[in-house]
């Protein structure tokens, strides 16, 4: 995370950029080879090279953890395909994951039907629900669409509440049996899983989105007239955006229930947190990267551990919350975090560093985006940001 | 057996007493919503935030400072707007032209809102008292608290429409929220209509807190249902219409009243959610409005 | 070591983020999630009881002081949010002064304790138990407050072999599974509070006993519709015939109701003398708006928040006259140990604990008794020895039901041994109406009735 950080600086002349570091694919396959090494460190202490701090042991439990950022690493990216892309925000993406684990869980719990065949079926009704809010995506616009994913989960609720002897209700489902049988004390084995379906998910996601319909998701974001004027339907193009989407989240959340971390609660799948903090894991990454979003729901997901196994304590000089254990208060942290650098930095940390490597891969290509923005397929922040620059020279805007 | 007992039917008068009573409640809560969406085109997704705040803020006046009811609604009323608008002002108005920033931005304020009011205040509710005293009306009870609510959104909605219609300034919001170039071309400054409407959505949303806070509990969380429930009503009602948001209040206050009288109280939280859905999808633009021209 | 530090810290950070919690007048039941507990063990009855304080029941003969005992005996516990929630801070405080006064006394082995914060979430108390029971090795664990978190770790109970004493989630479905699948679930013990059905017979054994001081002749069910409802319902279909009330109205209301007036119209016109309750959820809007539009029937049951200390003076006395099963209330001699208790906590933590802290405390007390009778804190012989054990505790004699009971490992619920009292807010004070040996004031009936 830190050197994305530090390769993050980019100037903004016009959107022009600093001469691309060939990092992009080096950090990430280094951060994957990491990512795969990291059990065979078992019970090495890590650290940032700072004594003391945020020093943690590889074992099992640490492991775990990292399974279920994976996990909600794969949540975000499935948020980023849809919102991230096509900039239909989603404010409830947790009905996908929650419909993908809820089948998966009630198929394997009331008829024993394995895992393997639960998992496929969660992934379907999940692309299901896809088309159900995908459809109104056709005739709905901007707030009206997202209204819908704002309370479709809540609908969702109130019939698990409703039809509780089915769904658990509040209290959710007990756990469904294990992916493979794989349990506790399999924590190596089933974050290999993990970060195996981690990739995969990521590879299928950057092969999508860097395909022809990849760059009509984008340009269905920057300017939807434009794209119907040059003859392709966006509307096909949303509702493969939010199956695509779905059908992910499914996969996941279905995935999920059946590993010893998660389970079929609706606290862990649908409710308000999680919906908030996939959305907050993507912006922290950087929208409509996937990469990003990967990067950031890892982060959001196993930053909250260290900071609880850190006991640092926000020094009392400061106000209110000082003197209070930084655990605490982490979704705060996250929260006001990603409000300054949707302030100072929009787009996210890796914005600059994608941003730039997408450049090069274009003009290597040969291949420009689509063309909505002067030639360039530019980033809303991009244009915002820019935009923010010109008003702060002195016109007055507007 | 319970189960045999027959349901209760309450008569007619009732019936009206509790809907008016609700949906004026209602419509106080998604005004200042209704005009954000309205004028400015962009959803206040911490319209929610603002309830809560005000509501804590008269908290902190009437009861943790002792000033009495009416003055922590009336500090609800200033504060929340002022800091309303010193949120458009810092954060809002360099990306007020992207609604999907817009959203973000204060989607995650309001996490971060409700964060810090269950950090300082803690998870049990609060309960405000503005008014003690009830009264019945037509079969049903009927709170002073809840009267007072029911005057005041009258009040304020009937200002409202005044102001819209008779004053210059309201005249320019009407224009500015009808379009911004249009409005721009004949000498209307957008900032200073956009800012004022960010006061006043605060301001409202600030004494809608109160209401809530004295008539169910404040909390942490109690800014959730409020949001949904005025994004709700602004749909159904049609964007950027006053009229169509009372209107909206007052269908789904009807539809949560009937539900508990005559269908089943266990469908009440489904039933407004379901209407709105089909509403979304048989007629996008809403009841009463007009259809949404820029997204 | 890391996990003595965190204890350490999070213990000194807790009392002190207690105190300012306290005085905010925190917690209770949020819509994230409180939920399930119903109401807890409480006030067992006349000492009676054979339970005489380390009787411990025969379970091994190796007795003397800790031939096979560790040095050290370390207890984990999960709390929700210990430091801002008073339900989640009184099972932490009350596990460590358990743990103080145990080590003072000092005839058996060291006790330590480690607490960890569930936040309420399932997937965080899955994680934070296994912190618990495979990171740090502890020899047994207690707390959970809600039945969600419950419900996720019972797999990890079975799988860590490790034992586990609840001492706030309500749901049945923990019994079940001991009942249905001794051998893995076997672990877990609930301390309190009762379970949720038995919840539900107490109101009816409330009732009955009451009824003629209450005066209530007819009733209307008002229940939320969750999920932990529902055996409180099933118990109250069940058994409501003995209780000689009339049912004027029964309704399962919505999750998230807010706005009360049409329920209480229709109760009103069905001339219910009383609103018999079970909530959670959605309790604040309830009593808020009863007391608030001065509603003619009364108003009484199963109530989560109003069971707080500080629940009075948060609402503004808008639950004064409310009544609801609780626990021990600081000043109820449930017990001989019941008040010396809330008094010990008052002094270290300036405040009173909410009802999870009395069954914390037992349970933390009981399992420390059982493991000096057993002479180890292998896991079978303190199954045993807790399955044999009836414990003089603050909220009663803790005795549980045999493997296969209904209800097993549930704490037994019956007079003598755990039995709820019922407790009326009267001016800011918790003045326990039942049972009869308890009371500490007369029932009231509203001012403005």
């Amino acid at each position: 995370m830190s050197e994305d950080t530090a390769s993050g600086r980019i100037t903004e002349e016009g959107g022009r950029s600093l001469p691309s570091v060939p990092g992009r694919y080096v950090v990430g396959i280094v951060g994957l080879l990491l990512l795969a090494l990291l059990p065979l460190l078992a019970n090495m202490e890590l650290g940032l090279g700072v004594p003391g701090v945020f020093v943690f042991v590889v074992d099992d439990l640490f492991l775990l953890h990292l399974t279920t950022a994976l996990y909600f690493g794969m949540f975000a990216m499935s948020w980023d395909t849809v919102s991230g892309y096509t900039g239909q925000i989603s404010f409830g993406h947790g009905l996908f994951f929650a419909v993908g684990a809820y089948t998966s869980a009630l198929l394997n719990l009331g008829y024993g039907i394995d895992p393997i065949l639960s998992i496929p079926a969660g992934i379907v009704l999940a692309a299901v629900a896809g088309i159900v809010i995908g459809v109104p995506a056709l005739r709905l616009r901007g707030p009206y669409l997202s209204l819908v994913t704002l309370v479709a989960p809540l609908i969702l609720l109130q019939l698990f509440i409703f039809r509780s002897d089915v769904f658990g209700g509040e209290l959710g489902l007990r756990n469904p049996e294990n992916f493979l049988g794989f349990g506790v004390n399999d924590a190596a084995i089933v974050y290999y899983i993990a970060l195996g379906l981690f990739v995969a998910i990521m590879a299928l996601l950057l092969v999508v989105t860097r395909s022809d319909a990849g760059r009509v998701f984008t340009a269905i974001r920057e300017d939807e007239d434009a794209v119907s004027s040059v003859g392709i339907n966006p509307a096909k193009f949303k509702i493969f955006a939010f199956v695509l989407s779905a059908a992910i989240g499914g996969l996941a959340g279905a995935m999920y229930v059946h590993t010893p971390v998660g389970g079929p609660t609706p606290t862990e799948l649908m409710s308000t947190t999680v919906n908030v903090e996939v959305i907050i894991a993507a912006v922290l990454g950087g929208m409509g990267t996937i990469v990003g979003a990967a990067i950031g729901g890892i982060f959001v997901g196993i930053v909250p551990q260290l900071l609880d196994s850190s006991g640092w304590i926000i020094p009392g000089f400061l106000p209110v919350v000082g003197g209070t254990p930084v655990a605490d208060i982490d979704f705060l942290i996250f929260a006001v975090i990603t409000l300054f650098l949707l302030y100072v930095l929009p787009g996210g940390i890796l914005r600059a560093v994608i941003r730039n490597g997408r450049r090069v891969r274009n003009s290597r290509r040969g291949d420009d985006g689509v063309a909505t923005d002067g030639g360039q397929s530019e980033r809303v922040f991009t244009r915002v940001l820019r935009g923010w620059r010109e008003k702060r020279r002195g016109d007055d805007d507007e | 057996m319970l189960g045999t007992v027959a349901p209760l039917q309450a008569n007619l008068s009732t019936v009206l007493v509790q809907i008016v009573i609700l949906s004026s409640l209602y419509a106080l809560v998604a005004l200042g919503f209704t005009l954000i969406f309205g004028v400015g085109g962009v959803l206040n997704l911490a319209h929610g935030a603002n309830i809560t705040i005000g509501a804590f803020v008269a908290f902190v006046v009437s009861s943790q400072m002792g000033y009495g009811g009416f003055v922590g609604l009336a500090a609800a009323f200033v504060l929340t707007g002022l800091l309303s608008g010193a949120y458009y002002l810092g954060l809002i108005k360099r990306i007020q032209d992207e609604p999907i920033m817009v959203m973000i931005i204060t989607l995650v304020t309001a996490v971060a809102v409700e964060e810090v009011i269950r950090f300082v205040y803690g998870s049990q509710p609060k309960v405000l008292t503005l008014l003690s005293g009830r009264v019945n009306i037509g079969g049903s009870t009927v709170t002073f608290t809840q009267l007072v609510a029911f005057a005041l959104s009258a009040l304020l909605i009937v200002g409202m429409f005044a102001f819209v219609n008779y004053t210059r300034q309201g005249k320019a919001l009407l224009a500015t929220s009808m379009s911004h170039k249009g409005a721009a071309l004949v000498g209307i400054e957008a900032n200073r209509i956009n800012l004022l409407v960010w006061v006043g959505a605060g301001a409202l949303a600030g004494a809608a807190g109160v209401f809530l806070g004295s008539i169910q509990g404040a909390s942490w969380a109690m800014g959730r249902a409020p949001l949904v429930l005025s994004f709700s009503i602004v749909v159904l009602g049609g964007i950027g219409s006053i009229r169509g948001s009372v209107l909206g209040a007052f269908v789904v206050g009807t539809l949560e009243i009937l539900t508990v009288q005559y269908v089943d109280s266990s469908l009440t939280g489904l039933t407004p959610l379901l209407v709105l859905v089909a509403v979304l999808l048989l007629r996008p633009e809403g009841l009463f409005g007009r259809e949404l021209v820029e997204a | 070591m890391d996990s003595d530090e965190g204890t350490t810290r999070g213990r000194q950070v807790k009392r002190r983020r207690f105190l300012e919690a306290t005085g905010a007048g925190v917690a209770g039941v949020t819509l994230a999630g409180c939920v399930s507990t119903g109401g807890d063990d409480g006030g067992g009855g006349d000492g009676g009881s054979t339970g005489d304080t380390d009787s411990g029941g025969g379970t091994t003969t190796g007795t003397a002081s800790g031939g096979s005992l560790p040095d050290t005996v370390s207890i984990g516990v999960l709390a929700p949010e210990p430091s801002s929630n008073p339900i989640g801070a009184s099972i932490a405080n009350a596990a460590e002064l358990a743990v103080t006064q145990l080590n003072e006394e000092g005839s058996g082995p060291e006790f330590e304790v480690s607490v960890k914060d569930t936040r309420e979430q399932p997937d965080e108390g899955r994680s934070k138990y296994r912190e618990l029971t495979i990171g740090e090795e502890v020899d047994m664990t207690t707390g959970i407050f809600t039945s969600e978190v419950l419900l996720a770790v019972l797999d990890d109970i079975a799988n860590q072999q490790t034992v586990h004493m609840t001492t706030g989630a309500a749901t049945p479905e923990a019994s079940a599974r001991v009942r249905d699948d001794y051998e893995s679930y076997k672990y877990h013990f609930r301390t309190g509070p009762l379970n949720a059905y038995q919840l539900g017979v107490n109101m009816i054994d409330f009732l009955e006993a009451k009824q003629s001081d209450l005066g209530w002749e007819s009733v209307a069910v008002l229940v939320e519709d969750y999920e932990w409802t529902k055996p409180v319902s099933q118990a109250l279909d069940d058994e409501i015939d003995r209780a000689g009330v009339e049912v004027a109205m029964q309704e399962r209301y919505a999750s998230g109701t807010e706005n009360f007036t049409p329920i209480y119209d229709q109760v009103e016109s069905s001339d219910a003398d009383a609103a018999l309750i079970a909530m959670a959820h959605t309790g604040t809007p309830a009593v808020v708006q009863w007391a608030k539009q001065q509603r003619p029937f009364e108003f009484g049951g199963i109530h989560v928040p109003m069971q707080l200390p500080s629940y009075y003076e948060a609402t503004s006395g808008a639950c004064n006259f409310g009544v609801t099963q609780n626990s021990a209330t600081p000043q109820s001699e449930v017990t001989e140990k019941t008040v010396p208790f809330s008094e010990a906590y008052n002094e270290q933590y300036d405040s009173y604990p909410v009802y999870t802290g009395y069954i914390t405390f037992d349970a933390v007390k009981q399992y420390a008794d059982v493991v000096q009778q057993a002479g180890s804190v292998e896991a079978d012989a303190v199954v045993s020895g807790l399955e044999e054990s009836s414990f003089l505790g603050t909220a009663g004699t803790i005795e549980y039901y045999p493997p296969d009971n209904e209800f097993a490992h549930d704490v037994v619920y019956e007079e003598g041994k755990v039995d709820p009292v019922f407790q009326q807010w009267q001016d800011g004070n918790q003045e326990v109406i039942y049972p009869d040996d308890l009371t500490t004031a007369d029932y009231q009936k509203p001012s403005w009735l």
